[in-house]
């Protein structure tokens, strides 16, 4: 894959970063726009510590459980501790790791169907357990005030907060590019391609597909923190079967098991999205996203990253004839 | 803590009731697992498709509901085709997830495009039988759960000599034992593959005419959660096994029934998720199933 042959030309990663940076300026600081682009980052993140799983072979339809143990546990921390929110997005991140890392247990023998059951699963259960056992501190389904990332007080706030989230979802990205060009990203690989070949090649399946769910735990414990200090706001619905599908969409429009996929996959889903809504759309929105999703599942499986080349490939071809 | 003998009646019985939606969904994916070696997770949509076409023929005609299961059967089963032709067969033979994915896709579309034909508030039928009941023991048992379980048997008792005593049947199963094999013999696989998803979405359409029926609320998302029991069914009954599937959407029935009435209504899902996810830690081929891949 394309992570392995290391063919990322420094300068797009240069010119999209120089578009986020700028971002806020160019936005003219509209209210409505850069809460967008906040949350679209955030999903770049989710999306792409999703993706990080999936590179191991490991496709889980209940990514929303981190998502909503990073946000509820770094809600209920700042709000006991009355501390400022950093610290215990960290503490999110890494009580959803251990989680993952638990979960990830029970997952590691389960393929395909079973681990996408048994991930989806764990949300249902995770969501009826917030919501009812445990009502008592997280307010059942009413949900609880989550402190904000950036107190509403300062100004620019806004401003701000997008440019720390930026900084956290650059930072986790390059992260995982340097994991997957390491050596667990060669095993991820493997893994992926044919268990038992790697196992006979002296790589421990168990090991690596654990490494693999910790991680992507923990990055979508971190997403899911700064998604609810963002809204600031947090409830069972977290937990529901939209938030683990949207990562996966991305992804799969993007470009499944690339770096750029999620990413672009969030940016352009999040634009079309948007637009559909301005155009008055309700249900339609949804039934072109899921025909969108089936006809690049489909006609183009490696997603629109491969698009170019697939272009290429053609014209070639048509030259040839 | 004494309990009530009618009681527990009632719990069993509620349990059998839900027990024959699982069953004839989780039959009719088993039966496409089967032959195809695929899942349709959107499979819950089809039995909601079922219940807007029941419930939408019941309110132009106002014929018993019971008749409508033959054509809603039927379209359900056009429906099933052109989803396998059109979505599942390109990517036969490609990676497993792109199925999970395509799945993903058709819920979507399904659902909301069903929104968008009927509306989306929560709607409900009233059985003409709504108010008769048989005296069973301690408790006045609704007939319609008996007509029911009658009409769920009778379809699987259907499929049963569909599957063992036609050459179409026949054909199917080796397609489903052995898919080269059946090519050699001259089995058109690939109209195997169309014919099975047509029945399995059938069966799917003859659930969601029941789900209408019996008076539950319906709306276009009831679908998911009742297929992906399903699925967690033929995963403990073993992928393939149609045995399997309806033992399993009993036990499943009366355990998230009992679960519900002795824990709490909010248990009712988790506590069908829970009972797989602890089976497959220890089982991971399922309970009746043989060694998967």
């Amino acid at each position: 894959m394309q992570v392995a042959k290391g063919s990322y030309p420094w300068y797009s990663c240069g010119i999209a970063l120089g578009i986020a940076v700028l971002f806020p300026l160019l936005a003219g600081m509209s209210f409505h726009i850069l809460n967008v682009a906040i949350i679209m980052l955030i999903f770049i993140l989710f999306s792409s510590a999703w993706n990080f799983l999936a590179y191991s072979g490991q496709a889980s339809l209940g990514h929303a459980a981190f998502f909503g143990i990073g946000g509820y546990v770094s809600t209920l921390i700042a709000r006991s501790a009355g501390a400022t929110s950093f610290a215990t997005i960290l503490a999110g991140g890494c009580v959803a790791a251990f989680i993952g890392f638990l979960l990830g247990l029970t997952c590691v023998r389960l393929k395909e169907w079973f681990l996408a059951m048994v991930t989806f699963g764990f949300a249902v259960i995770l969501q009826v357990v917030v919501a009812s056992s445990l009502a008592a501190t997280t307010g059942g389904w009413d949900g609880i005030v989550s402190p904000r990332l950036i107190p509403v007080s300062l100004p620019n706030y806004l401003v701000i907060e997008y440019y720390v989230i930026l900084a956290v979802t650059v930072v986790s990205i390059v992260a995982i590019y340097l994991i997957l060009r390491s050596r667990a990203g060669l095993a991820f690989a493997a893994i992926r391609e044919n268990e038992t070949e790697a196992q006979a090649a002296g790589i421990n399946p168990v090991r690596w597909k654990l490494l693999a769910f910790t991680v992507s735990s923990f990055l979508t414990g971190i997403s899911g923190a700064l998604m609810v200090h963002h809204i600031g706001f947090i409830s069972p619905e977290i937990f529901s079967a939209d938030n683990s599908f949207w990562p996966i969409i991305y992804s799969i429009f993007g470009g499944l098991g690339t770096i750029s996929g999620p990413i672009i996959g969030t940016v352009i889903l999040t634009v079309v999205w948007d637009s559909l809504k301005e155009m008055g759309l309700t249900y339609e929105r949804f039934v072109i996203i899921g025909l969108l999703l089936i006809v690049v599942v489909i006609f183009l499986p490696k997603g629109l990253v491969s698009l170019p080349e697939k272009i290429r490939e053609r014209y070639a071809q048509r030259k040839k004839g | 803590m004494a309990l009530d003998f009618g009681i527990l009646l009632q719990v069993l019985f509620w349990g059998l009731y839900a027990g024959c939606i699982y069953i004839l969904l989780a039959t009719g994916l088993s039966l496409i697992f089967g032959v195809m070696k695929i899942v349709n997770f959107a499979h819950g949509e089809l039995l909601m498709l079922g219940a807007y076409i029941t419930a939408t023929v019941f309110v132009l005609t106002g014929i018993n509901p019971y008749s409508i299961i033959i054509l809603t059967m039927l379209v359900l089963g056009i429906i099933g085709i052109a989803i396998e032709r059109l979505g599942f067969r390109p990517i036969l033979g490609t990676s497993k997830l792109n199925e999970i994915f395509l799945s993903l896709g058709l819920i979507y579309v399904i659902q909301n495009a069903a929104a968008l034909i009927w509306g989306d508030e929560r709607q409900v039928l009233t059985s003409p039988y709504q108010t008769v009941t048989i005296p069973m023991g301690p408790i006045q048992l609704p007939v319609d759960y008996i007509i029911i379980i009658i009409v769920t048997a009778l379809i699987l008792v259907g499929l049963t000599l569909l599957l063992k005593k036609t050459s179409l049947g026949k054909a199917i199963r080796a397609t489903s034992q052995n898919r080269k094999g059946a090519m050699i013999v001259g089995i058109n696989v690939e109209r195997m593959d169309m014919i099975t998803f047509g029945i399995g979405a059938g069966l799917a359409g003859a659930a969601g005419t029941l789900w209408v029926v019996s008076g539950q609320v319906f709306n276009p998302y009831i679908g998911s959660l009742p297929a992906i029991k399903a699925f967690a069914i033929i995963i403990l009954g073993g992928l393939g096994s149609i045995p399997g599937a309806i033992i399993g959407g009993l036990i499943y029935g009366i355990a998230e029934n009992g679960a519900a009435y002795f824990l709490g209504g909010v248990w009712k899902d988790a506590i069908s998720f829970l009972i797989l996810i602890v089976v497959l830690i220890f089982r991971p081929t399922g309970l009746f199933g043989e060694s998967g891949e």
